[in-house]
């Protein structure tokens, strides 16, 4: 007679037949089930290096935070910021679910998920963003990107101490999980800047001051990691956080060595860092020739960088149109790109890189290009024919490497050969030539920009009088000005931040060289949808990389192949 | 050699870093830029003077100098804006226990090897041992250890995987960082011992010593060396402050967390308690090198009396 007994024992034995290989599936530290193809957990480990830091958290210091390159920083994983960008650059809730704007574009109303804590226990509200913001404004704190968020009311009266930090637009709402965001003026792309939220523990930081981070015995985390090492000028590890509630990632331990990037292809090769993105020409020259080097190479856009000569257009000679398109027009990019840039950049015609937003690169490409006989012949009607009587011109570099210096002497070159121009090269350190350019005081440079945030707002807001180019046009001001801050008309806006940069190029306030298109490498072992091409057929690790505001973190993994590589 | 001549060295050093420190401190706010960040965007009126205001750099200079002096009489260097979790004293203390070992591994070897590298081939004068050791110490001297280091890189960690790219903690990464630090001075000591010790071969006493029934090597290890030691000991004195302070190359190329890095880094980020700290300790180390030599060659040659000539 069949017992209950019988039954149990059957249902055991099919169970174990059939439902074992469910069972059998490997997590990793913080429970998170690893794909079939995953190595063992204790080898679901990042190698990375960086340069030097003094802080993982934004807040602290903007400038000082570890990475290894401008697409690839290692901050921020302690944090859940309120958005995070995906490989496509879209905007994903993160700390907030949801978030609205008031009729007149002023007061931004987020909802923060309510599940989210921090790694003591104690629930992440929006006391703790608010307390982050009040540091970033707080003149004793003084923070290195405080020009960022002028467009949140009060700031700028906080920065200068004429208000307390209390009342700058950033507060608790209803309840504790309502932030409330005031602006100065209608500011649309405000949720894109509050990509740069990642809080810090409201608690910690009255406790123990900004740098609690840079301890384990004070560190606090909401993010998806946890500090468990920071041995000053030696290495940082990261540790999976057991009580992240977001998308818990299969890495469970990052490794990030301190040492000069110079030095890290080299660590690539000897399998020291999974990951690189620093490369002279010969190490360049070295993975051209190497079949399986040259198939770990992504073109990535890195961080919408544009390269551009500029100019100081209040005075001579460059105060003349005829002379700033004659120079543009003896510039040829597209052999610059065949002869020096190759795959490190694509010729630019605009400031925006196709792929960001409101890019017209093609669009642009008739205003200025490369026409010799023209130049030439604005020069002469400029009064100086051939060249003759033109200043010596001094062309300043910012702290550039080879391939930059490569591409101002090219330039020079150039001037020299299609005008008769005398032009000197020189590759100044980054804080004196800031210095110049800041006070207006710059002739003649080649200088990068790369973006902030994913909105024309961003990259043309720099082309605003009284910044840092003495270039001005009050048509382009007033377009970017009111296109920014203008709300329910996106077809408009676009359309105005078009003509905007129509001007910028017509007027030749810079010449457009190229668009940066770094080279990032990783170990064939390492896996992922986020390693995957992104919409335009694009594979390299995405801007900002490695971070906290990103999601790069939520789909890598450490593959079987591994072990062929690491010992 | 009189307690007098002692404090007259010992109040030379005082002056010395009192100087050097005005100049470094004129030098360093006369440049350009400061400790901040302007790669972006500039900073608004409001928000750079907050940053300056924080350093105190919104001071005179002269405020600014007086108060360094003040708190550094108290032993308080400041805290370095590269790392502002600690004070200036502990991050030299971090960072130099890391260089010092280092350079004193390398003083070893580099002099104890050149030597008896140079002895032997001043010994061995015109033979092919000589020409070989010569020959070797010329490419010593003109490769630049960094150039060395990276090829000791290539071999041993690309290719050959025995060693790590770089890293501190653990003493096998010391081998290729000590042997690619140590070439040149070592070539250097080499070549000078050499010449020295060919001099000091060429003197009458020499001759007469062997003359007198001396076998070789008690002449050259009792006589001939004691004489060779004084232009030797001029050279090699200044070697060790240079390489107890590290090298920038070779610290960066193997990823060693050292001082040598501080003395760029620092002025490149306009670090200034850094710089200063930086300034004042290889004048000081300098300063002792030198006086420590002088009182070695009256221990070395008899016929030296210090305090009777300035130097």
């Amino acid at each position: 007679m069949i017992s209950f007994r019988h039954i149990v024992w059957v249902i055991v034995v099919l169970v174990s037949i059939s439902g074992g290989g469910a069972f059998s599936a490997t997590t990793n530290a913080v429970g998170k089930p690893l794909p079939s193809d995953a190595a063992p957990p204790s080898q679901q480990v990042l190698n990375g290096m960086t340069d030097a830091a003094t802080t993982l958290d934004f807040f602290v210091g903007v400038y000082k935070r570890p990475g290894n390159v401008g697409g690839n920083s290692w901050s921020n994983v302690l944090s859940t910021p309120l958005v995070r960008l995906d490989k496509n650059f879209n905007l994903l809730p993160a700390a907030a679910k949801s978030w609205t704007a008031s009729k007149d574009g002023l007061t931004w109303t987020f909802r923060l998920d309510r599940s989210l804590v921090w790694s003591d226990g104690t629930p992440l509200t929006a006391d703790d963003f608010v307390a982050t913001f009040r540091l970033g404004a707080d003149p004793k704190h003084a923070w290195d990107f405080a020009w960022f968020f002028s467009i949140i009311k009060g700031w700028d009266d906080a920065v200068k101490g004429a208000i307390p930090v209390e009342q700058i637009g950033v507060r608790r709402g209803a309840d504790p999980y309502t932030l409330v965001v005031t602006t100065t003026v209608a500011a649309p792309y405000l949720p894109g800047m509050m990509l740069y939220s990642p809080p810090l523990q409201a608690k910690a930081l009255a406790q123990h001051g900004p740098f609690y981070n840079t301890d384990p015995k004070t560190s606090v985390s909401s993010g998806p990691y946890l500090l468990e090492e920071w041995t000053k000028d030696q290495r940082i590890v990261l540790a999976a956080n057991p009580k992240y509630r977001g998308v818990k990632p299969y890495i469970q331990r990052v490794v990030l060595k301190f040492g000069d990037l110079k030095t890290e292809f080299q660590a690539y090769r000897a399998n020291e860092v999974d990951v690189a993105a620093n490369f002279s020409p010969a190490d360049l020259q070295v993975i051209e020739r190497d079949a399986p080097l040259r198939a770990q190479y992504h073109q990535g856009f890195g961080d919408f960088r544009t390269y551009y000569v500029g100019f100081d257009t209040s005075r001579p000679p460059f105060n003349d149109l005829k002379v700033r398109q004659a120079f543009s027009y003896a510039v040829d990019r597209e052999g610059l790109i065949k002869n020096v840039i190759k795959r490190q950049g694509i010729a630019a015609y605009g400031f925006l890189m196709p792929g960001f937003p409101g890019s017209q690169n093609d669009a642009l490409k008739g205003i200025q290009k490369y026409d010799p006989a023209l130049a030439k012949k604005l020069l002469a009607e400029a009064g100086f024919p051939d060249g003759k009587g033109f200043p010596k011109l001094e062309l300043w570099l910012r702290s550039e490497r080879a391939l930059g210096q490569a591409v101002g002497n090219a330039i020079a070159a150039m001037l020299k050969r299609n005008l008769g121009v005398e032009v000197e090269v020189s590759n100044r350190e980054t804080k004196m030539f800031m210095d110049t350019l800041n006070a207006h005081r710059l002739p003649f440079y080649i200088v990068s920009y790369g973006m902030d945030f994913l909105d024309p707002a961003n990259m043309l807001g720099i082309w605003l009088s009284g910044g840092r180019h003495a270039w001005k046009s009050e048509r382009f001001d007033t377009l970017v000005k009111t296109a920014s801050s203008m709300v329910g008309n996106a077809d408009r806006r676009m359309t105005m931040f078009h003509e905007a940069e129509k001007i910028l190029v017509s007027d030749v306030g810079f010449i457009p060289i190229y668009f940066v298109t770094p080279g990032f490498m990783w170990k064939p072992y390492l896996k992922g949808t986020a390693l995957t091409a992104d919409k335009i057929g694009v594979t390299a690790w995405h801007w900002p990389g490695w971070d906290g505001l990103s999601t790069l973190h939520e789909s890598i993994y450490i593959s079987k192949d591994v072990s062929k590589y690491r010992r | 050699m009189t307690a007098r001549y002692l404090m007259g060295r010992v109040v030379g050093l005082v002056v010395a870093l009192v100087t050097v420190s005005i100049l470094a401190f004129l030098l360093m706010h006369a440049v350009p830029g400061g400790p901040f960040d302007e790669t972006q965007s500039p900073l608004p009126p409001a928000a750079k003077a907050n940053i300056l205001r924080k350093y105190g750099l919104d001071q005179p200079l002269w405020v600014q100098y007086l108060r360094y002096v003040w708190h550094a009489l108290h032993g308080d260097f400041g805290i370095p804006y590269q790392s502002p979790t600690e004070t200036v004293l502990a991050l030299i203390a971090r960072v130099w226990s890391v260089t010092l070992p280092l350079g004193a591994i390398v003083v070893t070897i580099s002099f104890t090897a050149g030597l008896a590298l140079g002895i032997l081939a001043a010994l061995r004068h015109n033979t092919w041992l000589d020409n070989l050791l010569t020959s070797l110490a010329t490419l010593g001297m003109t490769v630049p250890n960094f150039v060395i280091a990276i090829w000791l890189i290539y071999i041993f960690s690309v290719q050959l995987h025995w060693l790590p790219t770089g890293g501190w903690g653990e003493a096998r990464l010391l081998i290729m960082p000590a042997v690619a630090y140590s070439l040149q001075p070592m070539a250097i000591v080499a070549r000078y011992t050499r010449v020295a010790v060919l001099e000091a071969l060429a003197g009458d006493y020499v001759r007469t010593a062997l003359a007198k029934g001396l076998t070789p090597s008690r002449v050259v290890v009792r006589h001939v060396l004691r004489n060779a030691l004084i232009p030797i000991v001029t050279l090699m004195g200044p070697m060790i402050p240079d390489l107890f302070t590290g090298s920038i190359f070779i610290e960066f190329t193997f990823r060693i967390p050292g001082l040598g890095k501080f003395f760029v880094t620092s002025i490149f980020q306009r670090d200034y308690p850094m710089i200063m700290a930086t300034v004042l300790l290889v004048a000081f180390l300098w300063s002792v090198t030198y006086l420590l030599s002088d009182l070695l060659y009256v221990l070395i040659d008899p016929r030296v009396r210090v305090g009777e000539r300035s130097r």
